[in-house]
């Protein structure tokens, strides 16, 4: 029984990072129009930046996520001039095989400026187990949960309350009708493509905070559980992308209980797979960000 | 920033020795240096052993040059990045058998690259000298393939016997271990000889090259309520620690056969190593001045601590100089790889003298983790030969 609650646990804490990852995601191809294989890459770039804000700074995890925020954002102002911004309106797959060249421009250039070699990060948080009943959970854990909460929750607020994320559904909606409305398209691509950015920055932080290491070469596989995680929800739908993270990291857990750790990707992968043959659009119904 | 400039000049240097046409009908023998490659892992998880090969493989050939090179020609290097991938490492293999100035291959890091690399090696009947690969099937694939690390099939029962029961006096051990050539061979030799010895496998657990997340991993072992958990692997040992102390699993024994007197270990996982044991066929010792003179030059170049690995890469380099010194006629990679099998060379890490299959038996010492510092076991110095 204890056994079962722990591999939840570890699915949770896993699922709610992947979930995440899937949040900015889909926030970019949502306001983008177009699929991006930077993501991986971004949330290297958050894990570094992270790891050098709390050397500044001190390890505080809120300050650690503001760095990454800010680094990934202006990451992603880069990484939409460079892709996105002459190409909106171009063939997909131009803007495609471009994310693709930044992507590895990025992790090239990660790996000649920091080094090849894993770095540990460590003491962000006292090592403290707390005991809810038979739940046994850590109190970073805990804060990994709450900070992609609050996140997600916030993302929700700003994209159906405020002015900026009103315009910025429009947009992702219709780009010629929000033009037509006065909308800025391209102020508004830009601002998703930071926020969508920044989110993956803080994901890549709690990674290396998590699992205590991180490395140049770590976001290519994560880009791909982002991308995993988002096809549920079309790519698109941010509630379902988040949903999506969160099953990824159950039936990662669960499959690896009953199997092997080696069998970890063949899960993930088997997931998106099952999606895009039954439900290639993913849950939800219309075109654009929803939240 | 001095780094930075080196890891560019090296980049730019690996692509210009991408780029240089193959085939080049230039007779080998003529030439004022001769070349070997070397492949390693300068990137990855491996990246502190590949980086360990390419500065120690280095070291040797500065060494060898300032003293008049080999049979009056320079050695020159030709390091290139397999990034621990089987398939990396023999398409750069191919690359290297192809360039006719190379005269044989040191590398590669993992034996599962190592063992990649053979069929290549072996039609071009040119010597694939691995310092490290141990899996114990390795060397007998080709009269080509050699290694000097010592075999799996011998640290494997060592390991059972003296660490596991003579020394920690395990009853239930758990065993975590990477899915790779050497993760199997290492995992079947120690549970092999645990059988023996009488002492139980509670649980396996095993993960794939890259992994990072290991709690579940853990708490599958942990379910089974080991009194000792034994890592094999190398790069990731590290993060398997960190999360099996942080997950609060406080009071389980940890030991791990595969990075040896790591270092970087310690780095990477500060007050949780405490305790944790190793085998090595190594260990710096005080005393001996030509391995403290390699850890001090190496410190300086590498800028961390040499474990065994470079130390045997480094060997692996004067080994096969002292090959090629004894080669009557015309040295060529065939000659090369025949001199090879009969030379007998003692080098920091010990004597090297090959065994039919192309790899040799080593001694393996007990290292454990003492306030921060990898001190040696005492009385604990068995052989599995004699």
């Amino acid at each position: 029984m204890d056994y079962a609650i722990s591999i939840l646990v570890n699915g949770i804490v896993q699922g709610s990072i992947y979930a995440l990852m899937a949040l900015g995601y889909s926030v970019i191809v949502g306001i983008t129009g177009l699929v991006t294989f930077t993501h991986g890459e971004v949330m290297m770039m958050g894990a570094f930046a992270s790891f050098y804000v709390f050397e500044l700074f001190g390890s505080n995890i809120l300050i650690g996520a503001i760095g990454s925020f800010i680094v990934c954002g202006i990451l992603g102002i880069i990484i939409y001039k460079v892709c996105y911004e002459r190409f909106l309106d171009a063939p997909r797959h131009i803007a495609l095989i471009c994310t693709i060249g930044a992507s590895m421009i990025i992790k090239n250039m990660a790996q000649i400026v920091f080094g090849p070699n894993q770095k540990p990060m460590f003491g962000i948080f006292e090592n403290q187990l707390i005991k809810i009943g038979p739940v046994q959970l850590s109190v970073l854990q805990l804060v990994i949960l709450a900070i992609v909460v609050i996140l997600a929750l916030g993302l929700s607020l700003f994209f159906s309350k405020s002015k900026y994320g009103i315009s910025m559904r429009a947009v992702s909606q219709d780009k010629t009708a929000a033009s037509l409305m006065g909308l800025n398209v391209n102020a508004n691509a830009l601002l998703g493509n930071v926020i969508g950015c920044g989110l993956a920055g803080i994901a890549g932080m709690l990674i290396s905070v998590y699992y205590q290491a991180f490395q140049a070469t770590m976001g290519g596989p994560l880009g791909m559980k982002a991308f995993s995680a988002s096809v549920l929800g079309g790519l698109t739908d941010s509630r379902f992308a988040a949903l999506g993270g969160l099953f990824l990291g159950l039936i990662e857990n669960f499959g690896i209980a009953v199997s092997s750790a080696s069998f970890r990707d063949i899960f993930a992968f088997i997931f998106l797979i099952l999606i895009l043959i039954f439900k290639p659009q993913g849950f939800s119904k219309k075109g654009g960000i929803k939240l | 920033m001095k780094v930075r400039v080196i890891s560019l000049v090296l980049v730019l240097a690996m692509l210009l020795a991408a780029c240089t046409t193959t085939g080049t009908t230039t007779q080998p023998t003529g030439n004022e240096t001769i070349t070997f490659g070397v492949l390693a892992p300068l990137t990855g998880t491996n990246a502190e052993y590949g980086k360990g090969f390419q500065v120690a493989t280095q070291m040797a050939a500065d060494e060898i040059n300032a003293a008049g090179g080999v049979a009056g020609r320079q050695i020159k290097l030709i390091v290139m990045d397999s990034k621990g991938d089987p398939k990396e490492s023999s398409d750069l293999a191919r690359q290297l058998v192809e360039n006719q100035e190379v005269m044989a291959i040191i590398g590669d890091f993992t034996s599962s690259a190592s063992m990649a690399d053979v069929p290549i090696i072996d039609e071009a009947k040119i010597t694939l000298l691995s310092p490290t690969a141990s899996n114990p099937d390795y060397a007998g694939m080709s009269d080509y393939a050699f290694s000097v690390m010592g075999r799996q099939s011998d640290e494997g029962p060592f390991f059972s016997t003296y660490i596991l029961g003579k020394y920690m006096q395990a009853k239930k051990v758990g065993i975590i271990y990477i899915n790779s050539d050497w993760g199997l061979s290492s995992f079947k030799a120690v549970t092999d000889q645990m059988k023996v010895d009488g002492i139980e496998l509670v649980a396996e657990a095993n993960y794939v090259a890259g992994e990072t997340d290991f709690t579940s991993v853990i708490t599958k072992v942990k379910a089974a309520n080991p009194d000792t958990v034994l890592i094999l692997d190398q790069g990731a040992v590290a993060q398997v620690v960190n999360q099996i102390r942080t997950s609060g699993w406080t009071d389980v024994r940890l030991a791990t056969l595969g990075p040896g007197a790591s270092q970087q270990l310690i780095d990477l996982t500060k007050e949780n190593s405490e305790g944790l044991i190793t085998s090595t066929p190594f260990f710096f010792n005080e005393d001996d001045a030509p391995a403290m003179a390699f850890k001090k030059t190496f410190t300086e170049k590498a800028g961390f601590e040499p474990t065994v690995h470079p130390v045997v890469a480094y060997d692996a380099l004067y080994l096969l100089v002292e090959a090629i010194k004894k080669i009557e006629g015309p040295i060529t990679r065939e000659a090369i790889a025949k001199q090879l099998a009969t030379t007998e060379y003692t080098g920091l890490a010990g004597p090297i003298k090959f065994q039919p299959a192309g790899d040799v038996s080593r001694k393996y010492v007990i290292g454990q983790v003492k306030d921060g510092k990898w001190v040696l076991a005492a009385g604990y110095d068995y052989s599995t030969t004699p």
